[in-house]
């Protein structure tokens, strides 16, 4: 017997005019043999009249669970509920948000609900990005913010409205607002489909593949890197000594469960002490989730990385508690 | 659970139709099943022919998305994705009773006895009377409708939403609804047989209720997973429910469930749950559903359930959404998600 095929989900997010409506034009109607449900925020400017193309409310909940930052999307969960009564009619799943919606709520949907849960999987959230107006954006808004910080792919779009150097300090920007996320350049968001969809990027197994930046050495200090921007912090800790399983748990349920609130994403690659294999973290706010994967590469050096996104981290007490954890 | 073959196998008939079945509901007179399913059609099955099959007619451009008996007798409502509500005759004439355009319409419930047919659609729920043409009455929500249901009597409506039930008199052109606060996202709604209790299954997998009378309200938990589904029997003297491993029963005699353990049978310790449940129209015997397939009939208190149907041994298991009763409750039929339709007859049973 085989488990039912989740359907994997890209939530595509950005802000006003910075060309989402452009990528799921082009999604809808590109041939790439897929078949998608499109929940967007708004009809108006979506080229495809279809029965799969559903508006969405954003209503964001609170669960009762405990757990304060826990906000889910009900109108996703109520959505995609209904499209789950149609099986066999689509193979993937798209969801437009506004441009000022918090990605977070939309993300911990696909973890918190149980059918979601159950049926569906979150593949990415794909961020796209005016290259000309997001510094001012930047400035203005918390919102521009947090969706690059929460992205997994991030499109640096309308590229030719700017200048090279501009590119170049805009790009810089968002890797320092985002030290996980694959950053395209594109003009009209061209870019092969296969970029944004199906990369598994909240697939504990996957993450290793995904994160160019994360699994590089900077070249300078190992312990620990600090950027600030704005009030987005990220904060990268590696060690190469091993940590202790049970101390290394305790430490990052205490973090999540008193500071989860304040951090937006955290990944993690770990070397646990009496360990062969590799153990992945991943968290969104309070949610987290881990598991042994692959062995370790022979000939690679055992370091544990760990990279939290949030604001008004306290990277002294995250990088004690980190330094504890140490063998 | 009892060893016994399942009923379906002597006494019944099984179909697998690979659509989502959304809802069924026998007839008045008890000679037809009709359901509709996620393909976007309805299905009707003539008890007096059951060995020819369900006939099929296309209702809906894309699914179907909710069910309920209609006003007239031998007629049903579909809710689709397509924005259309659907009235439905057993014969398959179909009659299109709203067009919200690109909206979904979500739930649909009506009352015979009061001529009322309330359907939802996002934040918005409208009540329609007999009279063609007439424009419905829309009752806004300040979120998303997540249930609807009709008092035993068809006066009141009760509608499920985030942080409270809204209460509105159904005959009444205008008026505020009356709130049953209580914070969290509210799913399904039921009125108890007596009209004095309305209960809400939650999104937390918990269960709320309000006693109107009093005014006093109770949570009711310990869940394991979502209570898709909850029915209490005619004589109101408890409430099923699904959303754990067994069926789990809440006693509504001598002022309600406030302070009591609640009553279970069926099911297996950290078995699969239970995702369906329908009470028989006469007696205190539940039908229940599993999210395996695997269907049952019995009641709290008695050891002994009646096996019904069993998971599927050629495909992968899938949960029971629907079960329903005949009016005289001699005949049973159970839907799945991946399609399986079950009849089964206890006629000759007794």
């Amino acid at each position: 017997m085989t488990a039912t095929a989740q359907i994997p989900v890209t939530v595509l997010t950005g802000y006003l005019g910075a060309g989402k409506t452009t990528l799921l034009n082009r999604v809808l109607s590109e041939d790439h043999g897929k078949r998608f449900a499109v929940i967007v925020n708004e009809f108006g400017e979506i080229g495809i009249d279809s029965d799969l193309v559903v508006g969405a409310d954003e209503e964001v909940f609170e669960m009762n669970n405990g757990c304060i930052c826990c906000t889910v999307r009900g109108d996703l969960i109520r959505i995609i509920g209904g499209l789950l009564k149609r099986k066999g009619k689509f193979d993937a799943i798209l969801v437009e948000t506004t441009g000022l919606a918090d990605p977070a709520p939309v993300a911990q949907t696909f973890f918190a609900d149980e059918d979601v849960k159950k049926h569906t999987r979150l593949d990415s959230v794909v961020t796209v990005v005016d290259a000309k107006h997001v510094m001012q954006r930047l400035e203005d808004t918390t919102e521009a913010e947090d969706q690059i910080a929460f992205a997994d792919v991030l499109l640096l779009n309308k590229t030719d409205a700017v200048s090279a150097d501009e590119l170049e300090s805009v790009e810089k920007k968002l890797r320092s607002l985002n030290p996980f996320a694959k950053i395209h350049r594109t003009q009209r968001c061209q870019i092969a489909l296969d970029q944004i969809l199906d990369r598994g990027s909240f697939d504990l197994n996957r993450i290793l593949e995904i994160e160019p930046e994360f699994l590089h050495d900077h070249g300078h200090d190992h312990d620990h890197h600090h950027h600030h921007v704005e009030d987005m912090d990220t904060i990268s800790l590696s060690s190469d000594k091993p940590l202790n399983p049970a101390k290394f748990d305790a430490w990052i349920n205490d973090v999540l469960m008193s500071k989860g609130q304040t951090i937006l994403r955290a990944k993690g690659i770990l070397n646990l002490a009496d360990a062969d294999r590799r153990y992945v973290f991943q968290a969104v706010h309070m949610m987290s989730e881990a598991a042994f994967t692959g062995p370790w590469p022979a000939k690679d050096k055992r370091t544990s990385r760990l990279v939290f996104i949030g604001r008004e981290l306290d990277s002294d007490a995250l990088k004690a508690g980190f330094a504890a954890c140490q063998v | 659970m009892a060893a016994n073959a399942p009923l379906v196998e002597s006494k019944g008939l099984s179909w697998f139709l690979d659509a989502f079945v959304v809802g069924a509901a026998s007839t008045p007179d008890g000679r037809y099943f009709m359901a509709t399913l996620g393909d976007g059609t309805a299905r009707v099955l003539d008890l007096t022919a059951a060995s020819e099959g369900w006939k099929t007619f296309e209702i809906h451009k894309g699914g179907s998305l909710c069910f309920s008996p209609d006003i007239e007798a031998g007629a049903f409502l579909s809710g689709g994705d397509d924005g259309k509500l659907v009235k439905v005759a057993v014969g398959g004439a179909t009659d299109i009773i709203a067009d919200l355009g690109r909206k979904w319409v979500e739930h649909v419930t009506a009352h015979a006895g009061s001529g009322v047919r309330v359907y939802a659609s996002g934040k918005n729920a409208f009540i329609l009377g007999k009279k063609r043409g007439e424009e419905p009455r829309k009752l806004t929500h300040a979120t998303s409708v997540g249930g609807l249901a009709i008092n035993p009597k068809g006066k009141r409506l009760a509608v499920s939403h985030y942080d409270a039930v809204s209460l509105w008199w159904l005959a009444a052109k205008d008026g505020q609804a009356q709130w049953l606060p209580w914070k969290g996202s509210h799913l399904q709604v039921a009125w108890s047989p007596d009209g004095d209790y309305v209960v809400t299954a939650m999104q937390e997998n918990a269960l709320h209720g309000w006693r109107l009378s009093d005014g006093q309200h109770f949570r009711m938990q310990g869940y394991g997973a979502k209570i898709r589904s909850m029915a209490f029997p005619k004589r109101g003297h408890f409430l099923a429910t699904g959303g754990a491993d067994t069926v789990i029963c809440w006693p509504f005699t001598g002022g309600g469930p406030m302070g009591k353990a609640p009553m279970e049978f069926g099911g297996m310790m950290n078995g699969p749950a239970v995702t369906a449940v329908a009470a028989h129209p006469k007696l205190d015997a539940i039908a229940a559903g599993f999210e395996n397939g695997t269907v049952i009939v019995g009641q709290p208190g008695n050891a002994r359930v009646i096996p019904i149907a069993q998971p599927p041994k050629d495909r992968e298991p899938s949960p029971i959404t629907v079960l329903a009763w005949t009016p005289e409750g001699d005949r049973l039929c159970a839907g799945s998600e991946a399609g399986d339709l079950h009849v089964v007859d206890f006629r000759s049973l007794a």
